[in-house]
């Protein structure tokens, strides 16, 4: 091997000291093998460079969304918090206002009004529920309600996926009658 | 931050260093570092942060009284220890920097050109992978321009041994790729 093929890099770098360069120079001009080095040295510089100069084409991007799928999760757990805390006990929303004691009406009826309007809770498997029922006289009702079993009982009062329908019944003197039907 | 201007003020002038001179030294030296901090192994993002912190550690440098030259080979070594210091993404990646997924550029290529470059990158990424991290780091250093002197300061070795690093990285490159 030449001797000189240890300064070839240095050389094609142009890191070697004054001195050396006129030396190598003259020796590269004569010898076959450190051309070839020479030139070896060169394509692979080259061919590093051109690797080099590509790595900003693909440079890993962190994604800023890494903090996304946290963010939802507390997002979405901020929401749910806030309706649980906002959310009225059930007992608030239980408690009734007594009928005013038979207040002059403000509106004078033309026709003399039923006297019991049947208000209903249904439930989406109301109607089968009905269907079993003997007891039920189906009737169209004036008024319909749906309300959340939770809003009417406390929580776990009502075992999951039980569905019933409920009657009230508001008398002529204001008496009322609450009926459940499973 | 996306642009090419400086962050900051630079407090060069007192030094010698305008701060047209410093908005340059900063448009001319962003890319590069990034550059380097990427085949280092981060990420663009993580490079960018780097880079930041690299030209505000500039900042209080000179502020604090520091010497002002060279200031390309001392944002080197504060990006290069940076780097260093965000140990686990750099251990993580730093076995694949210039590897897998490199193109050439081959705009008028033909179909078969397209092929040989492909190869040739291929097998030039195996071999870089089979390079010791300081011959890496000295090849890219070079890459981006620095002198011998100047990857000595970066990387805290004898100008003497980075002259014979690299020496041996490009005959082992070229060796691993029959070059």
């Amino acid at each position: 091997m030449c001797d000189y093929k240890g300064r070839l890099v240095a050389w094609l770098d142009g890191e070697l000291p004054a001195d050396e360069v006129t030396n190598v120079d003259w020796h590269v001009a004569r010898c076959e093998e450190c051309q070839r080095a020479v030139s070896a040295y060169e394509e692979i510089s080259a061919s590093f460079l051109d690797c080099y100069e590509a790595s900003m084409i693909r440079a890993p991007r962190r994604s800023r969304l890494v903090w996304a799928p946290i963010l939802g999760v507390a997002a979405a757990a901020a929401v749910i918090l806030a309706v649980v805390l906002l959310r009225p006990s059930p007992m608030e929303r239980l408690t009734l206002n007594p009928p005013p004691a038979s207040p002059a009406p403000a509106i004078a009826f033309e026709k003399t009004p039923v006297a019991v309007t049947t208000v209903h809770t249904r439930h989406r498997t109301a109607a089968r529920h009905v269907a079993q029922s003997p007891a039920w006289k189906p009737a169209e009702p004036l008024v319909e309600i749906a309300i959340p079993a939770d809003a009417m009982f406390p929580p776990g009062a009502v075992p999951a996926g039980f569905s019933y329908i409920t009657e009230v019944s508001f008398a002529p003197d204001g008496s009322q009658a609450v009926r459940v039907w499973p | 931050m996306s642009g090419d201007s400086v962050p900051f003020a630079l407090p060069l002038a007192r030094f010698g260093i305008s701060d047209r001179e410093a908005d340059t030294l900063f448009r001319e030296l962003r890319k590069p570092l990034l550059r380097y901090l990427v085949c280092l192994g981060l990420s663009h993002d993580e490079a960018q942060d780097v880079v930041q912190d690299a030209f505000l550690s500039l900042h209080r440098h000179v502020s604090s009284g520091g010497s002002a030259e060279n200031t390309r080979a001392w944002l080197y070594r504060v990006a290069h220890n940076q780097a260093r210091n965000r140990q686990a993404s750099y251990d993580r990646r730093f076995s694949t920097p210039l590897d897998d997924g490199v193109d050439a550029p081959l705009d008028e290529a033909t179909p078969e050109q397209a092929i040989l470059e492909k190869e040739k990158f291929r097998r030039l990424g195996n071999a870089i992978r089979t390079l010791a991290a300081p011959e890496r780091e000295c090849l890219l250093l070079r890459a981006s321009g620095l002198r011998y002197r100047e990857i000595g300061e970066v990387l805290g070795i004898a100008t003497s041994t980075v002259a014979d690093i690299v020496d041996r990285a490009i005959k082992k490159l070229a060796e691993k790729c029959n070059v």
